[in-house]
């Protein structure tokens, strides 16, 4: 019996093999563009691209009244006619993400020259890491992995990847807005995100005539869950910056991560100071860990004034023109030591 | 232990639920095997009571509540009920009323109470069958059970067979017709009367490839560990009547509510307008079986009137269904598929309203025809559906590739495979029947 089982095993693996073949020459291109268009497009736009620019809405979020629907990709562009920037987007997409379409990236064809990665602040907090469009996200890189495609296309109707139910997902945030410690160099009354969220919520933010102002606490409570957190080592996104950064340096490709401006002035005035302590001591946590080697972090976080956030009721990082535009020039001016010779002054 | 291990994937908390069913029946067997006279009835009865209680809890509480809610509204009163926020444990269905078939043949002396309780638990917690049936009778899994079983060539071989095309049927065919069955019944009202009575047919064919994918997939299972299992499935879409359909689909219900509820009744051993009611009243409990809505109660009582129907003419013509596929017969499976077919909104759809505008689209004009791309995909399929079933018309996939010559055979495995890894739905649909 074990003899007719290894036939057949074999007979199995040859079988899957031809089939990968075929699967390889009629149906992976129909599927990469239907299900990892993302994949697609680095496959496809990555022989002639100089700096790759990895984002999410942030880089491509226009409004009614901005004069000009550039993405700051296209801004950044203008400032180096003669490089080409490719720009990859995929909304609510973060490190996680980012680190899987490097594997897309033939070195052998083209190596580009430079990387720009978003660096999402709030990607670091339980609500991203835990958010329900994770599944989706998870299911567009699932052609990243390094298996035979067809092996690949069959993870994916078999759902093999991290597919957890929108209530699983939801009992994690709230586990970690109730477990994780919130850590200030000063006492704070509030330990937790939870009992924050559950102090402004039941203190409230009050109007000038002393009435309650429901809309302003639901927002202050929504900063609160958006940026009242500390990096650390564990948090699985710097992992994801790490792999990212890791595969930069050992291919030498120079890594720009774009630190995406919030809304700090809005922050500070809603909830306080401790939540503006909360985000810069994030900030200057990855700003030391990733300005090293050939790694640089483009501080952006406080550059943007709060009139260029197209939402104003709630936490994003979706700017104006004129808010796209100051992030593309910071870009521009760290890039600029490095292509110096491409730059030009277009604005 | 595999068994336990496998349901506590879902919610592990609800394996108390399970092991609960377990001891009621297997301590209340055990009784009723004791006792004499009256006090029999009355053991079954309060088992019988504590699993139906259970199965009420979680499936039925808020929909009975509702209900009460809006008899009192009737009257101008309010009664306010605070909706529990309850997960359905995953097959609890299914290992209640298997579990309650064991109790009953016990009581009935077909069956000798088990006193190993760890037979009896593996009978309810076989893990090939646990999840959406078949439900087993202990006289048969039982028995399979306590055999001592070594692994065979043959049970390996037929079992990755039946596997392999069970995870074909559910995974290429079922999952790729969702789609647009999902798309129409989303908003039928967005849709022309053909695109939706597509829709509705697509829906007959993924709900058949959706369960019968899982039963054939449950029985390879159980196959590659030596252990035989029921078919749930016999080519239920070439029944020339409704009598027909109900010996073809999902049979081990049917056989069931057959054994345990409509022979009790009465059967058919009573005058015709009894012998009505009971039809009804089985067709109905067995609707109500399937969801806590009262969609579902229509669709099974719209089953048992137009099973009735069909019969009330057959006799009125003395009209009996031949064998063979002649023109008369090929048009009788038509219109079975058709019946089926309309009857199946009333089990696809959410609520009344739903119901209201599929019919509403299907009464609009046939001025668009589909042109959505997985269509095309889909009715493919479907074709490839009906040419298995003719193929193997009351036979299973498994006998009736195992008599090829092994290249057909391996060229079929090599088809299934490629159309399984290349082919295969890539959006998430669980098993229609996991609900219940």
């Amino acid at each position: 019996m074990v003899k007719k089982i290894v036939i057949r095993m074999v007979l199995l693996v040859f079988i899957i093999t031809t089939l990968n073949f075929i699967y390889n020459s009629v149906f992976y291109e129909k599927d990469l563009k239907e299900h990892s268009k993302e994949q697609y497009d680095i496959k496809r736009l990555q022989p002639k691209t100089d700096i790759f620019y990895f984002g999410e809405s942030s880089n491509i979020t226009y409004t009614d009244s901005d004069s000009i629907k550039t993405s700051i990709a296209d801004i950044m562009n203008f400032f180096f006619p003669s490089l080409q920037v490719t720009m990859i987007n995929k909304s609510a997409s973060h490190a996680g993400i980012f680190k899987h379409w490097l594997n897309c990236i033939n070195l052998k064809e083209n190596k580009p020259k430079a990387l720009v990665v978003t660096l999402n602040l709030r990607s670091f907090d339980a609500a991203w890491i835990h958010s329900k469009l994770e599944t989706p996200l998870q299911q567009s890189v699932v052609f990243t992995r390094h298996l035979p495609n067809l092996i690949n296309r069959f993870a994916l109707s078999l759902q093999a990847f991290d597919n957890k139910t929108d209530r699983q997902r939801d009992k994690a945030i709230l586990k970690d807005w109730e477990k994780t410690k919130l850590r200030f160099p000063y006492n704070f009354k509030y330990n937790t995100v939870r009992q924050w969220d559950d102090g402004m919520a039941r203190e409230g933010l009050y109007k000038a005539d002393c009435s309650r102002d429901s809309s302003k606490t639901a927002l202050a409570c929504h900063y609160i869950k958006s940026y009242a957190f500390n990096i650390t080592e564990n948090n699985p996104r710097i992992k994801d910056f790490d792999a990212i950064a890791d595969w930069c340096q050992k291919n030498q490709v120079k890594l720009y991560l774009n630190l995406l401006a919030e809304n700090v002035e809005y922050a500070d005035s809603l909830v306080g100071k401790e939540l503006v302590f909360l985000m810069r001591q994030n900030r200057d946590f990855l700003v030391k860990r990733y300005s090293k080697n050939n790694c640089e972090v483009v501080d952006n976080l406080e550059w943007v004034p709060g009139r260029y956030y197209i939402d104003q009721n709630w936490t994003t990082e979706h700017y104006n023109y004129k808010g796209r535009m100051i992030i593309a020039k910071n870009l521009s001016e760290s890039l600029k030591k490095q292509f110096k010779n491409k730059y030009i002054k277009a604005y | 232990m595999a068994s336990c291990y496998f349901y506590m994937a879902f919610i592990p908390k609800y394996i108390l639920v399970l092991f609960l069913i377990i001891i009621i029946d297997y301590c209340a067997a055990l009784i009723i095997e004791q006792l004499q006279g009256r006090m029999r009835l009355v053991c079954l009865v309060a088992s019988l009571a504590a699993n139906i209680l259970l199965l009420g809890f979680f499936k039925y509480f808020n929909f009975v509540n509702e209900n009460i809610e809006q008899f009192f509204l009737l009257f101008g009163k309010e009664y306010h009920s605070s909706p529990y926020d309850l997960i359905l444990p995953i097959g609890l269905s299914f290992h209640t009323f298997q579990s309650m078939s064991y109790t009953i043949e016990v009581y009935r002396g077909r069956q000798k109470a088990e006193q190993h309780l760890g037979y009896f638990a593996n009978y309810v917690l076989f893990f090939p069958q646990m999840v959406a049936g078949p439900i087993e009778r202990y006289e048969t899994l039982g028995t399979e059970l306590k055999t001592e079983h070594r692994p065979v060539y043959e049970n390996l071989s037929e079992g990755m067979r039946l596997v392999l095309f069970g995870l074909f049927v559910k995974m290429v065919i079922a999952d790729n017709i969702a789609p647009y069955v999902n798309q129409i019944y989303l908003d039928p009202s967005k849709y022309s009367a053909s695109e939706v009575l597509v829709a509705v047919f697509l829906f007959s064919f993924q709900i058949y490839a959706d369960f019968f994918g899982y039963s054939t997939i449950a029985v390879g299972a159980a196959r590659l560990l030596g252990i035989r299992i029921m078919d749930n499935f016999k080519t239920p879409y070439l029944s020339r009547s409704l009598t027909e359909f109900w010996t073809r689909w999902h049979i081990s219900l049917s056989t069931w509510f057959r054994d345990y509820l409509y022979i009790p009744l009465g059967g058919n051993r009573v005058k015709i307008p009894r012998w009505s009611l009971n039809i009804l009243i089985v067709f109905t409990v067995s609707g109500l079986w399937h969801g806590a809505s009262w969609t579902f109660v229509v669709w099974g009582a719209l089953h048992g009137i137009m099973l009735l129907l069909e019969r009330y003419f057959s006799m009125a013509l003395n009209f009996k269904v031949t064998k063979g596929w002649n023109f008369l017969n090929i048009f009788l499976v038509l219109k079975t598929l058709a019946v089926t077919s309309f009857i199946w909104i009333f089990f696809r759809a959410e609520d009344f309203e739903k119901v209201k505008q599929i019919f509403t689209a299907l009464g609009k004009g046939f001025n668009r025809i589909p042109s959505n791309p997985s269509v095309s995909l889909s009715l493919f399929f479907i074709v490839v559906l009906i040419l298995s079933d003719l193929v193997l018309y009351n036979s299973r996939f498994d006998k009736g590739v195992g008599r090829l010559k092994p290249a057909y055979r391996w060229s079929i495995y090599t088809l299934l495979i490629f159309c399984l890894f290349a082919l295969s739905g890539a959006q998430k649909f669980t098993f229609i029947y996991f609900q219940f």
